[in-house]
């Protein structure tokens, strides 16, 4: 099982326990990610300013894996939503994947999705390794632990892209990668809303409201941590957890882990091979709980 | 004594939930007549119905009595049921202990029950009075008369005529043809009306059992279902249509001009015209109210170059007969006149135009050949505003109901003058868009995204002139805001309303018609296409606003209806009738002027009343009206209905 | 989003065809008002004013100053739950990126947007992968990471978008 890891901009800068993380539980499933030298970012922050860059950036990227003749492993679910994306529409359309190639100064052929496809590492967990063969690996039940997955939006959305991997409205998949581990997976209101990263960068105020109103819901729900697979959301709930808190006057501590790091535990590393340390929520509670 | 039989029905918990039907069963089998009494779950089902014939079979019964729902459920069915076992079946009858009792007292069974037994107690005293009756048979000629020669006549007409049944149709223009013909293409196939139409109205210029009478109109009706007498009036047409060779010499020669009706009064024709070069039949008739012979008595241009001396200044209208056994009455509708809305303008607007004016602006074979040229300076507009529910949906000022047709001819418009105009832009205020046909709604969206219409959901509260435009204010509700458009051109969807005439047509067939002037169906939803004089059924656009296809599906179950009865040779008709004593009767009258079908008249001779047994519906009117107790309904004469209610007095 | 009276022919009744030739924006039309877009959107449930299927009436209409200079297409997070609910598959996010896309060509464009489109051309990513974050990732055993700006920036120029994000930075 091999895939060409495409790391993207926010993983390997802002969130290296993801990227340590899944690499270590990568390692212990076997699975081979190959690291994908020359990449650049995936294109979606260009899409909404110009939707031909964006087209040529992606292509790029897809290039490079379809030279080593591999899929993409994406971390980000921005990452996999948009590769994947420009993947189908290039390997369909015969017309725009010329033009890309002409514009890019490629005279070799790609066949882009007819050659390879993108799938985010929660994908390739749920579909590729299986529940069962990742059952078969645990070391250590999480049984007291109870989880919310928060799946985020491009993990699943737009949907028609996906191949009717999982349901957009009604996910499963996160919640049965959270079961596999022996923890609980707790359900809660507004399960489906966005984390609100996507607005940082334009109003602050509207992306913290967003985020708090789903941090409320999973405090009331009564789960110990979130856990997800965006690096964005994580922006979100775990480096802006203390903003939030305090602009709206609220007591959290909810834990953010990325789902590799919660696996990870289950397959019995410490916290330093699962970075715990760049964690902005502290996880000390959570293992503490473990302990008991 | 009578041999009576009472069957009490559960109707599952309807009845038995409230009522002791067991009980009821039981205390009724004591009943002075009543030789047996039972009670079942379902008396309508198989079962119920075998048991029935069993008992009456068994116990030798002469009558029976059904409790169970109202008689307009199942009273047929019992009828049936005891007639297949030979004993009559107006000696079946039912006691409707469920809408009349356990339905409305269900908080109290023991009322309930009492109440029950004494309905059927009363029902029992009526049934020992009843006779047994024989329905009334009445000859039926088979030849139909169609009123209106649009699409639903012509499609009724056809239908009877190729079962082998002759038709005589009228139609009031001198072309069959109807609106249809107007119009510029069709939803949502966009097929050419002209092409879809002209064969079946050649179809009926050439049935060799349908006899067209056009330019004429129905003038007297009498007679009842199978046995109608029909007076039709052929309107003059000054020209001898038998020597008429349709060569068109004396339109050419003509001299005359005047708005054309067939164009919507946005083009000419002559004083001496056809309505177009399809017409059925092809002839001409001479308008005398604008030709210079009639008006000035001089000209003559016609009659000179008449090469077969067809016409003929000095014909008058002249007066058929015709002996029909059923009425299709498929008379359409017209458009309401855009000059009763001020607030678009009074109708003084010569670019503000009503949909049938937008149809021949926009019909390839119409005025100006499909291009639209707006009436005013013959530009072609660059900007049209459509405006849907104009008069229609509107309870206040005009017409409640919605006309129908409009959401789909306005897509349809929009989308014409796009094909015509492409750097055009088409706008149209509607309030809700009802596309519920098959088609209907993927050809909205067509409109919407092919042509790029746009849709303002809101009413437009004012148009008025500005140099050569048309300011056109209203709200787009969707954005929340005002909105004004300098229109080139603006198309009013009228309302639908009946076509002229129609009431008093309605009138001499004895048609009910609703408030607006559409004929009314027997009932809504199960006798769509009857009406509620026997032999008298609907079709198209006299009955409600309808397109194309439902007015033609309605032609058929009309004509299909004609053909039912046509099957037979006689007509079946409800013996329970008024029917008088003559040694009683002082001839007062009462009952005639009472009655509603005209189915009683004094006998000149005699002097007493007499009912015609074919017209009468039984309503029992004429026998509450009889001062002299001589007029008496079969079996709900008076002794019978004061045995019922003695039977309740006595319960009480 | 605006008041007053909309007075058509001010308006660009162009601007649906040009947002219909835009990738993303070609099921504009398609829009029949229901309001699922904005009843499902997670902005809306913050900020009132912002409101989808208003936007996309505006851009039906020609509205396209009020579309265009308003801060509303920016402000959609892409998490396409209006897109997936959408009955007319008028495919909302993506023509919301056709219209920030439009917007850009006339010179309107986001502040945060240059900034990470200037980012990504610098460094071939949105952040900067310096000898500092390399060190970092080397303590953890992560591999070394180079920076690829060069190529993007061969792409900026073939597209000529260079022109649109170059231009703010200027005034700046």
């Amino acid at each position: 099982m091999e895939y060409a890891l495409f790391l993207g901009c926010t993983v390997p800068a802002r969130a290296r326990n993801y990227e340590l993380s899944t690499r270590r539980v990568a390692e212990a499933l076997g699975i081979r990610l190959v690291d994908l030298d020359g990449s650049v970012c995936c294109g979606f922050p260009i899409k909404s300013v110009h939707y031909e860059s964006f087209l040529l950036t992606a292509a790029r990227n897809l290039i490079l894996a379809e030279e080593k003749g591999l899929d993409i492993c994406a971390l980000c679910s921005a990452c996999t939503s948009v590769l994947t994306e420009v993947n189908k529409e290039l390997g369909e359309n015969e017309e725009l994947r010329k033009k890309v190639l002409r514009k890019l100064g490629i005279r070799k052929k790609f066949r882009f999705s007819n050659s390879i496809r993108v799938k985010h590492f929660a994908r390739i967990l749920y579909e590729d390794v299986g529940i069962d063969k990742i059952k078969s690996k645990i070391q250590k039940d999480l049984e007291p632990l109870k989880i919310s997955a928060h799946y985020g939006c491009h993990y699943l959305k737009p949907s028609d892209i996906y191949d009717n991997f999982d349901n957009a409205e009604h996910p499963k998949s996160l919640d049965e990668l959270i079961e596999t581990t022996g923890a609980v997976p707790v359900d809660y209101e507004n399960k489906n809303l966005c984390c609100g990263a996507g607005t940082l960068a334009m109003d602050e105020n509207i992306s913290f409201s967003m985020a708090n109103k789903k941090l409320r819901s999973i405090k009331d729900a009564g789960a110990d941590a979130i856990s997800l697979i965006c690096p964005f959301c994580s922006v979100m709930y775990d480096n802006n957890q203390p903003t939030i808190e305090s602009k709206f006057s609220e007591e959290y501590n909810l834990p953010v882990l990325y789902y590799p790091q919660l696996l990870g535990l289950a397959l019995g590393m410490n916290k330093k091979e699962l970075g715990f340390n760049m964690n902005r929520v502290k996880v000390a509670p959570l293992l503490e709980k473990l302990k008991q | 004594m009578s041999r009576i039989g009472v069957f009490v029905c559960h109707c599952g918990l309807n009845i038995a939930g409230t009522v002791d039907v067991e009980k009821a069963a039981r205390l009724i089998s004591n009943y002075p007549g009543v030789i047996y009494a039972t009670d079942y779950v379902y008396m309508c089902s198989d079962p119920g119905q075998d048991m029935i014939k069993e008992v009456v079979k068994e116990k030798k019964l002469d009558g029976i009595v059904v409790a169970a729902c109202s008689p307009t459920m199942h009273e047929v069915t019992f009828r049936n049921t005891v007639a297949s076992v030979g004993l009559n079946p107006y000696r079946c009858e039912i006691a409707n202990i469920r809408e009349q009792c356990s339905w409305v007292h269900q908080n109290n069974k023991e009322i309930a029950t009492e109440k029950a037994v004494q309905i059927i107690e009363a029902t029992v005293e009526k049934l020992k009075l009843d006779k047994s009756l024989v329905p009334l048979s009445i000859p039926i000629t088979k030849k139909a008369l169609v009123i209106g020669g649009g699409i639903a006549g012509i499609q009724a007409s056809l239908d009877i005529a190729d079962s082998g049944y002759e038709v005589v149709l009228v139609e009031k223009n001198q072309s069959i043809g109807g609106h249809m013909l107007q119009l510029s293409e069709t939803f949502p196939t966009l097929d050419c009306p002209q092409c879809i139409a002209t064969p079946k109205m050649v179809q009926v210029g050439q049935h060799p059992k349908i006899k067209l009478l056009a330019y004429s109109e129905v003038e007297e009706v009498f007679g009842y279902v199978g046995n109608f007498k029909v007076k039709i009036r052929r309107k003059a047409s000054f020209v001898d249509w038998d020597k008429c060779t349709g060569c068109g010499l004396c339109i050419e020669k003509c001299p005359v001009k005047v708005l054309s009706e067939f164009d919507e009064f946005l083009a000419k024709r002559k004083a001496i015209y056809t309505l177009f070069p399809q017409a059925v039949p092809n002839k001409p008739v001479i308008d005398s109210n604008n030709c210079l012979y009639f008006t000035k008595g001089k000209c003559r241009a016609c009659e000179k170059n008449c090469s077969v001396e067809a016409i003929n200044f000095e014909q008058k209208d002249s007066f058929i007969e015709e002996d029909v056994g059923a009425i299709i009455v498929a008379t359409g509708y017209d458009l309401m006149d855009k000059a009763e809305i001020g607030e678009y303008g009074y109708g003084k607007y010569e670019d503000v135009i009503d949909g049938l004016q937008a149809e021949r602006v926009l019909a390839p074979a119409g005025p100006t050949n499909g291009i639209p040229y707006r009436p005013s300076d013959g530009k072609i507009p660059k900007e049209v505003v459509f405006i849907q529910c104009v008069g229609s949906r509107d309870p206040e000022h005009y017409y409640p109901y919605c006309s129908k047709v409009c959401c789909m001819y306005t897509v349809k418009q929009a989308m014409l003058y796009k094909h015509a105009v492409p750097d055009g832009q088409a706008y149209v205020f509607y309030m809700d868009i009802r596309c519920n046909g098959k088609g209907y709604e993927e050809f909205l969206q067509r409109g919407i995204e092919e042509d790029r219409i746009l849709y303002i959901r809101g009413r437009v509260s004012k148009i008025f002139k500005d140099g050569d435009k048309i300011e056109v204010w209203g709200a787009d509700t969707l954005t929340g805001r005002k909105i004004e458009i300098s229109a080139d051109m603006v198309v009013l969807a009228m309302a639908m309303i009946p076509s002229q005439g129609v009431k008093k047509l309605a009138e001499k067939l004895r048609l009910a018609t609703d408030e607006y002037g559409f004929l009314t169906e027997a009932h809504p939803k199960l006798r769509p296409v009857e009406s509620l004089t026997a032999g008298c059924f609907l079709a198209g656009a006299a009955q409600a606003p309808k397109d194309i296809p439902e007015a033609v599906a309605q032609a058929s179950g009309a004509a299909s209806k004609v053909l039912s009865l046509f099957s037979q040779d006689v007509f079946y008709h409800e013996p329970i009738i008024g029917s008088v004593d003559e040694e009683v009767c002082v001839g007062c009258g009462n009952c005639v002027s009472i009655c509603a079908y005209d189915a009683v008249e004094l006998d000149l001779a005699t002097k007493v009343a007499k009912v015609n047994p074919a017209l009468c519906e039984g309503c029992g009117a004429c026998s509450a009206a009889c001062p002299s107790g001589a007029m008496q309904q079969n079996n709900f004469s008076k002794r019978q209905i004061f045995e019922m209610v003695d039977a309740f007095a006595k319960g009480s | 989003m605006g008041e007053g009276t909309i007075v058509v022919k001010e308006l660009d009744s162009g601007f649906k065809y040009r947002v219909t030739e835009e990738p993303g924006g070609e099921h504009l039309m398609r829009c029949y008002a229901c309001g699922t877009c904005t009843a499902s959107c997670p902005v809306r449930s913050i900020d009132e004013s912002f409101n989808p299927r208003k936007i996309i009436r505006m851009a039906i209409l020609g509205m396209k100053d009020e579309v265009l200079k308003s801060d509303f297409v920016w402000l959609c997070s892409t998490c396409y739950i209006c897109q997936e609910r959408c009955p007319q598959d008028v495919v909302i996010t993506e023509l919301m990126n056709a219209l920030k896309n439009i917007a850009v060509k006339e010179g309107i464009i986001h502040p945060g947007y240059v900034a990470q489109a200037t980012e990504i051309g610098k460094f071939g990513r949105l952040y900067e992968i310096d000898d500092f974050a390399n060190k970092k990732r080397e303590k953890m055993g992560l591999p070394q990471l180079k920076s690829e700006g060069k190529d993007i920036q061969t792409i900026y120029k073939s597209t000529g978008v260079d022109n649109y994000i170059a231009k703010p930075e200027e005034e700046e």
